[in-house]
């Protein structure tokens, strides 16, 4: 079936309603790459097999995931009238208790960390689980989800990722619709303008801008691309969008592929994601089906289709120029821009191309369903929207978290994360991966934005956010990410390539007593020069964690070196 | 792909003036700022550059200061572009300071070279604080330092695409796929003759020149029909010899230049034209 009117829409949104609430237990799986490292398969394997043996009446379906990392596996439960329950840590051993409680309309009350009565999918739809199981703590009282606002993460954990109706159900693809057949290229590219948004693979670019050069660009052909080659160590953000919510990225590109006159899309994504590639490939497949892709979308005469094209594992290659060399099947190396991306000649194959990452793109149908006004008012001026983060390190609540923009690390250390594991005193927090810095415990009250991370010698970076307790050695933290940047040099530069290495010997003859204040001296200088001179934006961020922990934990360096 | 000198497009060249520590100078509209420099012999050190490729942006040694939005910007000028005006300056204290770690850089990465240690000299910097590079099988004698011209000549101007890097980040390295011979080098030693630091090497032994510097490959050697002396790579001069118009005579196509030479001037002698000329 074709979808073209609303009318057709609708009558899939029913259907998927009808999977979302079948009018009989639904049973849930946590089953992104998170729940399945630490069991859901066998869960849901366990689950099956009970309601295959005893012929329940029970729908069994795989979810992504809420977030929750420290709680998993996660399962949730829908039963007719009742609120949604979320269990946590269950295992295959449980499995037995739930089909018994699930079968008596009950749910494993040990097992239950909270209830959701009611789910507002933001686009526009609330689902009414019902009232019951007032013992439950509500979802909202839960502290590691109270602080949240989830817009980009709203369906993920809830719908299942492998079902296109599911995603239609909760108002998925009414935005590209509407796009597409009531609003023109420029109302999109005014409406993304003005919602404020700004790229969130790290820079921060305006997205509507980086749109409008590209729409401009006079040429034959167009490409957009999804950057989704996530390779900051600890941060997983967009692999959790990817496999909780596929449809969503899959409809940001098709508003952005009309906005911009680009017929072809491609998404760039690394190989060791395996999971979201291939849930990207039935989304695919299913959004085709429908014909949401492909020829003549919505029977606009509009066309656009989506492929996948996969990294071969290298960091750099999530740099704009190095990953289209990459996709042309050339070695990942950076070029020095200009010719940028947007210009002719400068992008794929030498057309026009607009690159984003994939929280960028998962932002666009929310902007285009709830309006640019709407959108604005999340976050701080010129930080708009919210952000999704993975807190990760000595974090007593691990876990995907989504913010407001301008929120403090504070509130996600602190109040999401619960400060320290085990009861551990936070010392910093490391933001934006290898290109960021550590932030110590004391500027805590910064708030998350693009301008102030920057001020505090920082990125926003992608997401990652590694909490690091009294425990740890900060010098050795600076030695890690030196060692991981310097693997993935491309080798282009010399900056880089050798200033890295270089970095890495001081570092390491530091860390074993060997260093003198002469080489904290030769450390900085060439961390200085690292950032100044590098061609790309790897290298001229990678010495970020030794220049910040040079600024704020000095004293672990005096510690360990000779006079 | 972006021509270097944008008046090789076709579009007439428009001059422009551009200024250099306080100098004016006239330059081609779009024409590379390091081709300008090192034609008006303005000292900017490099590595990378070459003018008939791309700007590629690699050694950073050709920093320079260009007045930007109403602040100095440092940026590579093997990258820059002539515009009216454009104003530039080669030696700032911010500049000396970066390009001395880099060639103290360079020195801990070709030890062996001393054209770089010249270079470098030129610059106040004879020693290095970092750990030297000595690699006792290096097959480039630690005198490279991966600025990329020998895979760029092999893959861009010869299309031959012998070598290229292998590895990345610090354990890069040049050679051949698997560092095995390969068949696809011509022998041309384009790498050789652009590489800046005289890293590579090859050597015509008999019949055959090998590329020591590429895994030993092995290229056969065209022979002279008259002096048996060998001249060229063989595959090079066939394909060289199919491709000039006029094409050669038949009988001196398989002679060496000299021996070429000495015919041709043979015939004419005897023709006794007194110069009008076969075609050559």
């Amino acid at each position: 079936m074709k979808i073209r009117t609303e009318a057709d829409l609708i009558s899939v949104r029913q259907a998927g309603l009808q999977k979302l609430q079948p009018g009989k237990p639904r049973i849930a799986v946590g089953l992104a790459t998170c729940g399945i490292a630490v069991g859901g398969n066998r869960v849901y394997e366990r689950l099956r097999e009970i309601i295959g043996k005893e012929g329940l009446d029970i729908t069994l379906v795989k979810t992504g995931c809420i977030g929750y990392c420290k709680e998993e596996p996660l399962v949730n439960i829908t039963l007719p009238g009742n609120p949604l329950v979320i269990l946590h840590k269950v295992t295959e051993a449980d499995a037995e208790e739930i089909i018994k409680q699930v079968r008596k309309g009950k749910v494993p009350a040990k097992k239950a960390q909270c209830r959701v009565p009611a789910w507002d999918h933001v686009t526009g739809c609330t689902i009414e689980y019902g009232k019951g199981f007032p013992k439950i703590p509500l979802y909202e009282k839960v502290p590691f989800f109270k602080g949240q606002k989830k817009v980009i993460l709203r369906n993920a954990g809830l719908i299942n990722p492998e079902d296109i109706d599911e995603y239609i159900a909760v108002g998925g693809y009414a935005a590209a619709h509407r796009a597409l057949t009531g609003m023109g290229p420029d109302a999109i590219l005014s409406e993304v303008e003005k919602s404020g948004l700004r790229g969130r693979g790290g820079a921060g670019f305006p997205t509507g801008q980086k749109w409008r050069i590209t729409r401009d660009e006079k040429a034959d052909k167009k490409y957009i691309i999804c950057n989704a080659d996530e390779g900051d160590p600890g941060a997983y953000m967009n692999r959790n969008e990817m496999e909780s919510d596929p449809h969503m990225l899959i409809e940001g590109m098709i508003i952005g592929a009309y906005a911009m006159g680009a017929e072809d899309g491609l998404i760039y994504i690394r190989a060791e994601y395996p999971l979201a590639i291939e849930r990207l490939k039935i989304a695919i497949a299913q959004a085709r089906e429908y014909g949401i892709l492909g020829k003549d979308i919505f029977g606009t005469g509009f066309s656009f289709d989506i492929g996948i094209a996969k990294g071969a594992g290298a960091f750099v290659c999530g740099e704009s120029t190095a990953l289209v060399a990459s996709i042309e099947g050339r070695t990942g190396r950076p070029h020095p821009r200009p010719p940028r991306l947007t210009d002719i000649g400068g992008g794929l194959f030498g057309y026009p191309t607009d690159l984003n990452n994939v929280e960028t793109w998962c932002n666009v149908p929310v902007i285009i369903t709830n309006g640019s006004g709407w959108y604005a008012k999340i976050g701080s001026k010129g930080n708009t929207g919210t952000k999704v983060f993975s807190l990760v390190g000595k974090v007593d609540r691990v876990g995907l978290v989504e913010v407001p923009l301008g929120t403090t690390l504070g509130t996600i250390v602190s109040e999401i994360g619960n400060g320290g594991a085990n009861n551990k005193r936070v010392k910093a927090v490391q933001t934006g991966g290898p290109s960021g810095g550590c932030i110590p415990a004391r500027l805590f009250d910064t708030p998350v934005d693009y301008e102030s991370l920057n001020k505090a010698g920082s990125i926003m970076g992608s997401g990652g956010i590694v909490v690091m307790d009294e425990d740890t050695d900060m010098v050795d933290i600076a030695r890690y990410f030196i060692n991981f940047a310097t693997g993935e040099s491309c080798g282009k530069c010399v900056p880089c390539r050798e200033g890295l290495k270089h970095t890495l010997l001081l570092l390491n003859r530091i860390m074993a007593k060997k260093g003198t204040k002469k080489d904290l001296e030769t450390l900085a200088l060439l961390s200085d020069t690292i950032v100044a001179t590098s061609l790309c934006g790897l290298g001229q961020t990678a010495p970020n964690p030794v220049l910040t922990t040079l600024a704020y934990f000095k004293e672990e360096y005096d510690a360990l070196v000779k006079p | 792909m972006m021509t270097e000198n944008r008046s090789v497009a076709g579009a007439p060249e428009k001059q422009v003036t551009v200024i250099i520590n306080g100098k004016k100078y006239l330059a081609g509209e779009g024409e590379i700022l390091l081709g300008v420099a090192v034609r008006e012999k303005i000292p900017i050190p490099h590595l990378c550059y070459e003018s008939s490729l791309d700007p590629y942006g690699a050694c950073r040694l050709c920093m320079v200061s260009v007045a930007k939005h109403g602040r100095q910007e440092m940026t590579t000028s093997c990258t820059l572009r002539a515009t009216e005006g454009l104003e530039l300056v080669t030696d700032t204290p911010e500049i000396v300071k970066h390009r001395n770690i880099l060639f103290e850089l360079y020195l801990a990465e070709a030890p062996k070279s001393e054209i770089i240690k010249a270079m470098a000299a030129r610059y106040g910097v004879t020693k290095t604080r970092f750990l030297k590079k000595i690699d006792t099988t290096d097959s480039l004698g630690n005198k490279c330092v991966l600025c990329g011209l020998c895979v760029r000549a092999c893959n861009e101007i010869m299309g031959a695409g012998a070598i290229g890097f292998v590895n990345r980040g610090p354990y890069t390295v040049v050679n051949t796929p698997y560092a095995e011979p390969t068949k696809d080098c011509y022998g041309c030693a384009a790498c050789a003759k652009v590489c800046p630091t005289n890293a590579v090497e090859f050597e015509d032994r008999g019949s055959e020149r090998v590329m020591t510097s590429w895994s030993g490959t092995k290229v056969p050697l065209a022979r002279c029909d008259c002096c048996g002396g060998y001249y060229a790579p063989k595959a090079l001069a066939i394909s060289t010899l199919a491709h000039i118009t006029p094409s050669l005579r038949e009988e001196i196509a398989a002679l060496c230049p000299v021996c070429r030479g000495k015919r041709i001037a043979r015939d004419e002698i005897l023709a006794g034209t007194g110069g009008a000329g076969h075609h050559g």
